[in-house]
């Protein structure tokens, strides 16, 4: 259901556009008429909210700023997001308030004059449902920060709230309304340990619920796939194995994946022979990044590190056989999935120092909730791996080179000197004359040894 | 072992000065019957040959053909220490890797000697054969170059045609064209103002300005030019020595560029 609505002239915070009044010496016979003060918005509102939602101010967890939600006394708190043309790509609304459109509260203001409207900009803000654990997540932010999970006291669920009611100016209002009080007292129970106290329940602030929490959503969330763009920029790219211009015998593109068989081949790849493949069956495969230097690096540096790249690359390759545009196996990738979904809900409602807290604690919780570790050691393995396609890369020599030493840095840094120096000699060497000869224009004129033979 | 007297130092002088801007190092060829550069500048487009003769010297002496490899501007300096009276005289060994300058002012009796290393110049040698060619005009030098420096001023490239009417040097350039007509002249009181034509048959051809102008610094050497045109073969302007030495340039023609 969409609906035009107007915020009250009286929430001026709500108001962005100001008031610029047409220019008074135009000539035209058309005078634009004045911007109005307080446009229309458009929003898509949740059918299911019922008449008495209201939109309100609360506490945004992540900006600990007060920001609007739409608050329904039954069906719970929805969060806006607004949605807006890019800048490039300027677009307005045609708005017509009419028979069909229903502008709720009319105001003497709006008058005679309502008719339609153009929109300056072309924001849409779309309500969605939020979860209430979100909003009173501030409430628990300096305990979190400061005291340890026994020093914490059990309290009510006002008390809680009370911390953060100043910097929330609806909250108490929307406390009395319907069923909110109990919906958020449920929710914080999910993220509290809870006490009986009389008729009353008390509550203390549990992180780990909260990890739990968060983590389900996260799982919940990355069970269905991403958005396309968040999946192809922070899951895709990010587990892209670089592309090595290696090829041995039969076996298709590198492909790394499995990486528990790499991290059980590394000990014994690196005390085994390392097989430096033929320059013959070395075929480069994307010229343009690797050109051959990848496998020459590989084959001819014989340092530890690298050679166990290279053997666990082949282990790899040969276990594990898959398709060479994936790299990173189902288990991985869903591992990633999982990583971003939690990531993309800390960084939109949780704050910053909380985030943090929950980051370490889900490293350091034994067990651990989730396993991240075959995720860590893949990319750990595909930061070495471009780290040293990176520096076989700045080697700027194309031919089958070593990593410069720097023997041969000063080498090469004294034939450059060499050839400046000869260069500089010939310059010398040379007349203003014969330079400005250079410049002149010898369009369609034949050379010498065109009109006379050689002797 | 060459040994070569010049009685005028000058001639070498002018002639290194001459070339110098056109060609930066080149070889000069010594054999018995004198010495021979032939050179082009680093486009190919152009050749300077010059000849001096045996007789030009006294005494000349070349055992064995040698080819001198030598700087033009490190040249030019050692030159620069010869005054254009004295009496110049090269030297040099049979496989040399420098030659010996002596300059005799005649005056005083001041010697002055200098080594000038030589270098390995691979240079290709062209064979030029004698031509004939269909219009030769010969001109005071003073004349042709102030014709190219005149017309320089104007544009990059002159067309020359010669009609059985005289020699028209004319060009057209951004802020406007430009022509200078020579007819045949005579003058006996002073022969080498004389303007002569030769044509059998007329010719117009455009060339580089830029370059006729850089053939032009030859004109200390002679008071006289001779310039040769024919269709499709380059340009020959020669400016005539002493005895039957030259020096000789040579300049493609601009073909199919009308600008």
């Amino acid at each position: 259901m969409a609906r035009t609505t107007r915020s009250k002239a009286s929430a001026s915070t709500a108001a962005t556009s100001e008031t610029k009044s047409t220019p008074s010496n135009t000539k035209s016979r058309y005078t634009l008429p004045t911007e109005s003060t307080n446009p229309p918005k458009l929003f898509i509102l949740p059918t299911s909210a019922t008449k008495d939602a209201k939109i309100v101010s609360l506490l945004n967890p992540r900006y600990t700023k007060p920001t609007r939600y739409l608050v329904c006394p039954e069906t719970g708190i929805y969060e806006f997001t607004r949605i807006a043309a890019p800048k490039a790509t300027p677009r307005s609304w045609l708005i017509e308030c009419g028979n069909t459109g229903k502008v709720e509260e009319k105001t003497s203001e709006d008058g005679a004059e309502l008719g339609a409207y153009i929109t300056k900009g072309a924001d849409l803000y779309v309500a969605t449902l939020i979860d209430p654990l979100f909003l009173i997540l501030p409430a628990f932010a300096a305990q979190s920060a400061n005291t340890k999970d026994e020093k914490r006291m059990f309290i009510s669920s006002d008390d809680h709230l009370d911390s953060i009611r100043e910097k929330s100016p609806h909250l108490s209002e929307i406390l009395r309304w319907g069923n909110i009080r109990t919906l958020l007292e449920s929710r914080m129970a999910a993220i509290c340990d809870t006490a009986e106290a009389g008729d009353e329940t008390m509550f203390r602030f549990n992180e780990d619920k909260l990890l739990t929490e968060v983590l389900s959503k996260a799982q919940k969330m990355s069970e269905q796939s991403l958005p396309k763009s968040m999946e192809e920029k922070f899951v895709t790219k990010a587990l892209e194995a670089p592309v090595v211009g290696m090829k041995r015998e039969n076996t298709t593109t590198l492909s790394i994946s499995q990486t528990e068989a790499q991290v059980q081949s590394e000990t014994p790849a690196s005390t085994s022979t390392v097989s430096t493949p033929k320059p013959e069956s070395v075929e480069s495969q994307s010229s343009a990044l690797s050109t051959g230097t990848a496998p020459s690096l590989v084959s001819e540096v014989s340092t530890a590190a690298t050679s166990v790249v290279e053997e666990s690359i082949t282990t790899t390759t040969t276990a594990a056989e898959l398709t060479p545009s994936l790299g990173a196996s189902p288990e991985i990738t869903t591992l990633q999935r999982l990583r971003t979904a939690f990531n993309f809900i800390c960084s939109c409602y949780i704050a910053p120092s909380q985030v943090t807290r929950l980051q370490t604690k889900l490293k350091e919780q034994k067990p651990p909730p989730i396993d991240f570790t075959p995720l860590d050691n893949y990319l750990e393995e595909i930061s070495k791996l471009r780290q040293e396609l990176a520096a076989a890369r700045s080697v700027g020599d194309y031919s089958r080179k070593r990593v410069l030493d720097e023997e041969e840095l000063a080498d090469r840094a004294e034939k450059k000197r060499r050839k400046e120096e000869e260069e500089k000699r010939k310059k010398a060497g040379e007349s203003k004359g014969v330079r400005d000869l250079k410049k002149v224009n010898t369009v369609g004129m034949k050379k010498m040894s065109d009109f006379f033979k050689k002797k | 072992m060459l040994e070569a007297r010049l009685e005028q130092a000058q001639i070498l002088k002018k002639v290194v000065d001459s070339i110098k801007d056109l060609v930066q190092d080149c070889n000069f060829d010594c054999n018995d019957s004198g010495i021979a550069l032939q050179a082009m500048d680093n486009s190919h487009v152009a050749l300077v040959s010059m000849m001096l003769k045996a007789e030009g010297f006294s005494p000349y002496r070349c055992d064995r053909n040698i080819a001198l490899g030598v700087n033009l501007v490190s040249l030019t300096k050692v030159l620069r220490a010869a005054q254009n009276e004295d009496i110049l005289t090269l030297k040099a060994e049979d496989a040399p890797d420098s030659l010996n300058l002596v300059f005799e002012s005649s005056e005083n009796d001041r010697i002055s000697e200098y080594d000038l290393k030589l270098m390995d110049i691979d240079q290709e040698h062209l064979g030029i054969p004698e031509t004939e060619y269909a219009a030769t005009i010969s001109m005071p030098s003073a004349e042709f170059r102030r014709i190219c420096t005149d017309l320089m001023a104007m544009s990059e490239s002159v067309t020359i045609d010669a009609t059985k009417d005289g020699v028209k040097f004319s060009c057209n350039g951004d802020i406007g064209n430009g022509a200078v007509t020579l007819r045949s002249h005579q003058n006996v009181d002073k022969p080498e103002l004389n303007i002569d034509i030769e044509l059998t048959e007329p010719v117009g051809l455009t060339f580089s300005l830029k370059y006729l102008v850089n053939f032009c610094k030859a004109q200390a050497l002679s008071s006289t030019v001779k310039i040769c045109l024919s269709n499709e073969v380059p340009l020959l302007v020669e400016y005539g020595l002493s005895g039957s030495s030259y020096l000789r340039f040579y300049l493609a023609p601009k073909i199919g560029d009308e600008e």
